[in-house]
């Protein structure tokens, strides 16, 4: 492992994305959380343009940082606002926190033995060429009844979440 | 070639993935555990992105099935917090312990 | 006739099942359905009898049950010894079915003692119709629950309870003995029969070791079933039953039915010397032992209770002393002249509603009827010449000595005395001097009571002359006619025994008038000279005191312990057990809480731990 400019940005952008994370869970206010978790969002699409992938990088940050992000302080907003995390002081709570929090470590672990013993032989891609261009073809020819779907299910869940989102008229009202 | 190894990638994905898990499944607000869960989906990305280029036959496709993968978490935000906000009108409350009427 | 001998003993059930479904509607009619059905049976009997006398034995089985190779029969037998159990028990029952006719009038479960009667009978005549023992011992259980039943039928009264319950166990410890006996000799012989039975002892199948252990089983069921030392303490209890319950049961025909089976397996017996040696010393040994106690006893059926339990010491006295004729001859003038008695004192109590004898006296002419025949009773047990006692205790006095039992026979001598002493005690308590306790109207029992009691007095009288020394020895030559193995119809003895026999009862009868019928003797004479004694007598050797001190708290300590077992041991476990799966279940049903996250949280923490068992493992690659 040589130190090159790419090792150095990875780790930056690592670093910033694990960090996003664990404020997510500490942080005490639900607006602080949704922007810590922006970091994270956006440290992935740095991630992406290591590997390769420019136009997912840039699709992350319009879809995660921007789109996601703001739906859910939308969400917040319309809800309790401030909502505090305090500790559900039950003892049943924090034994499952516990539990939890061990399981988490050890299915961790386990993946982790899984990823070191994964034998990976790294194979010259020309992905970095026209990354966007290729996306664009591979979506427009190979994967386009997919990609057809997708707009479907886009359109119904634009339809669903208007309707569960309407003010419901009072029976009574509409009689 | 590359001087980051595939599996500092799939291990950075494993982190995210552990602790979008751990938010999603103890966090009481509904709205942190669904960006729990978009941050879950977002380490099922890096992985398929990771996969596109260093997979044994590095190809396009791995990141077309991320751009899906998205495509679908917005979705699935959308009408998640759609339901919540239905739910919050009539329980008025965020509280997913409070959310338990199904058990009857 | 005696093809149709299996018809007896249904009369008596019929009666039982009649009065079980319509008895309620009947009332005291239903008297009537016993008495007539117990008729029916007297006459079935006496025929049977008659027809005995000159035809050889009838008998007739079936095969109830066939295991392989094995034939279980069922049938019925009449050979002398069960004609004359037919008779003397169902003309006991006749007469008991009449007087009770009189002594339970008015009270509310008639029909429910009669129907007891019947079921009793059934089971008594049954029983001594067996051919094999495997019948005998189930009519012997039946026998029981008819004791047990018509015991404790004034089950309201505490004593009578907790005596039906005595009468019950005490037996049940006999009948143990009797059970494993019984296997024992199907184990050694293959057959239940009787007949087969003495076939393979007299052609030495079975060890002599064997023989005497087997026979001194069923000895065992025999000393339950009558009252023998040291399982005697049930029947003076049993008296809490009504009086003509006592008469027929427990003076008559139950308490014989040991005798019965010692004489019905009796060529078993004689096989082995150990054995017969065990009868006539645990006989005798009742015999004067109850005598003893029947002395100081002031409860009239208690007295006449201790009198049967000596009497039946008699009996088995005789029979281990080779004297079969002997034993069934005192088997049946008992029966006579004990019925009587329990009938006359049943008919003394009706008429002064008190069982104490102190409490009595001066009866003799208030009950015109009742005290000659409770004198002919007295006088029959007492063995004073001329009567029934006399010529059958005479056999069994004389069985004694010929059977070279010279210490046995004092023993039964001495026995006599008392038995003369203690019996004219309470004839002159109840009838001499002058009244003692408060007695109002005292009047005569109605003639359905004092008819059966004058032929119970009548055969009392002539029912010894079947078989004396003088006038031929009629029924000791017919009961063993045909069956050398019996031994003599009657035994020679020296005249000085008779005459012995004689002078003692005579004796005792002068000493119970000097002391209760001229008081030239002070009471106190004899309590107070042997005070310590009296109070040994007073409460029976203590051997009530005795059991309930050994074997009741010993049972009681044991069943302590094993409930201590139970309760800490088997229930800890069984309750660690539940309430584990309890708390489980509990677990689980809060885990079905509605909560999703917790749902999700049971679900990845399994999934989890397969993930690390596999990492940890390598899943199959290993």
């Amino acid at each position: 492992m040589t130190l090159t400019g790419e090792f150095f940005a990875f780790m930056a952008l690592a670093l910033v994305a694990i960090i996003g994370g664990v404020l997510l869970l500490n942080l005490n206010k639900v607006v602080h959380m949704v922007v810590a978790l922006i970091f994270t969002f956006v440290a992935i699409a740095g991630i992406y343009i290591l590997l390769n992938a420019e136009f997912v990088a840039a699709v992350q940050v319009l879809i995660y940082s921007g789109a996601i992000t703001i739906i859910m302080l939308f969400g917040i907003m319309l809800t309790k606002p401030y909502d505090d995390e305090g500790e559900s002081a039950s003892n049943g709570s924090k034994w499952r926190r516990i539990l939890l929090f061990l399981g988490v470590v050890g299915f961790a672990f386990a993946v982790y033995v899984g990823i070191y013993n994964f034998p990976i032989d790294q194979v010259p891609s020309n992905l970095h060429e026209n990354n966007t261009l290729e996306v664009g073809k591979a979506l427009y020819s190979k994967y386009i009844i997919p990609f057809e779907f997708v707009s479907v299910l886009l359109l119904a869940s634009l339809i669903g979440a208007i309707i569960l989102a309407k003010r419901e008229d009072k029976e009574g009202d509409s009689k | 070639m590359s001087s980051v190894p595939a599996s500092a990638f799939l291990a950075l994905a494993l982190i995210l993935f552990c602790i979008g898990l751990y938010g999603a499944l103890t966090k009481r607000n509904t709205v942190i555990v669904l960006i729990s869960i978009e941050l879950m989906l977002n380490a099922v990305n890096i992985n398929l992105v990771t996969f596109s280029k260093y997979g044994m036959a590095p190809s396009i496709t791995g990141q077309v099935f991320a751009l899906f993968a998205m495509a679908v978490a917005a979705a699935e935000a959308a009408v998640g917090l759609a339901i919540l906000m239905s739910l919050y009108r009539n329980k008025k409350t965020v509280n997913i312990d409070e959310m338990d009427q199904m058990k009857h | 006739m005696m093809e149709n001998a299996w018809l007896i003993p249904l009369f008596p059930l019929l009666s039982f099942l009649i009065l079980l479904l319509i008895g309620k509607r009947l009332r005291e009619a239903s008297a009537y359905v016993g008495i007539l059905l117990t008729l029916a049976s007297l006459v079935f009997s006496i025929l049977v009898l008659f027809e005995r006398f000159t035809e050889p034995t009838y008998i007739t089985k079936f095969d109830w049950l066939t295991i392989g190779d094995l034939h279980l029969t069922a049938g019925f037998e009449v050979n002398q010894l069960n004609a004359l159990m037919l008779f003397i028990v169902s003309l006991v029952s006749f007469l008991v079915h009449t007087y009770s006719k009189g002594y339970m009038h008015g009270d509310e479960r008639f029909p429910v003692f009669y129907a007891y009667l019947g079921l009793f009978t059934f089971a008594m005549l049954g029983l001594v119709i067996s051919p094999n023992l495997l019948q005998t011992y189930i009519f012997w259980e039946l026998v029981g629950v008819g004791s047990f039943l018509l015991i404790g039928f004034y089950f309201y009264k505490e004593e009578a309870k907790a005596a039906a319950k005595k009468a019950f166990i005490m037996t049940r410890i006999g009948d143990v003995g009797l059970f494993i006996g019984m296997i024992l000799i199907f184990w050694q012989t293959k057959s239940f029969e009787y007949s087969e039975i003495f076939r393979a002892v007299e052609a030495g199948a079975v060890s002599q070791t064997m023989i005497t252990l087997t026979a001194i089983l069923i000895f065992i069921g025999a000393v339950g079933k009558s009252g023998q030392f040291p399982l005697h303490t049930w029947l003076p209890d049993a008296m809490e039953g009504p009086t003509p319950v006592s008469a027929l049961i427990h003076a008559a025909t139950m308490v014989a039915a040991g005798v019965y089976l010692v004489a019905a397996l009796f060529p078993l017996f004689q096989a082995s010397q150990t054995a017969l040696l065990t009868v006539a010393t645990i006989g005798a040994f009742t015999a004067i032992f109850a005598a003893s106690i029947g002395l100081v006893q002031t409860d009239i059926k208690r007295v006449l209770a201790y009198s049967t339990v000596s009497q039946l010491g008699y009996m088995m006295l005789a029979l281990g002393s080779a004297g079969y004729v002997a034993g069934v001859f005192h088997l049946m003038t008992h029966a006579f002249f004990k019925a009587l008695l329990f009938l006359a004192a049943g008919s003394v109590i009706h008429a002064v509603h008190t069982q104490n004898i102190e409490e009595m006296g001066g009866l003799w002419k208030k009950l015109k009827f009742t005290g000659p025949l409770f004198l002919i009773g007295t006088l029959a047990i007492s063995g004073v010449p001329g009567l029934s006692g006399f010529f059958s205790k005479d056999e069994i006095l004389v069985a004694a000595w010929e059977g070279g039992h010279p210490v046995l026979f004092l023993l039964a001598l001495i026995a006599a005395f008392f038995t003369a002493f203690y019996m004219f005690r309470l004839f002159f308590l109840v009838f001499t001097g002058e009244a003692r306790g408060e007695q109002k109207h005292v009047h005569e029992s109605p003639s359905l009571m004092t008819l059966p009691m004058l032929v119970l007095g009548v055969l009392a009288i002539i029912g010894g002359y079947v078989n004396t020394p003088w006038f031929g020895s009629f029924l000791g030559d017919w009961l063993v006619d045909g069956n050398e193995a019996l031994g003599h119809g009657h035994i020679e003895g020296p005249a000085w025994i008779m005459i012995a026999a004689t002078v003692v009862s005579l004796l005792g009868i002068y000493l119970a008038w000097l002391i209760y019928g001229k008081r030239s003797v002070a009471r106190d004479w004899l309590s107070g000279a042997g005070g310590t004694l009296h109070t040994i007598l007073l409460n029976k050797y203590y051997v009530d005191e005795f059991y309930q001190l050994i074997v009741v708290n010993f049972v009681k300590g044991f069943s302590y312990f094993l409930r201590f077992i139970d309760v800490f041991l088997v229930e800890g476990i069984v309750k660690g057990v539940a309430g584990f799966v309890q708390g489980l279940g509990i677990t689980g049903s809060k885990m079905q809480n509605g909560q999703v996250q917790t749902y999700g949280a049971v679900a990845f923490i399994g999934l989890a731990v397969l993930a690390v068992i596999f990492a940890l493992t390598g899943g199959y690659l290993k």
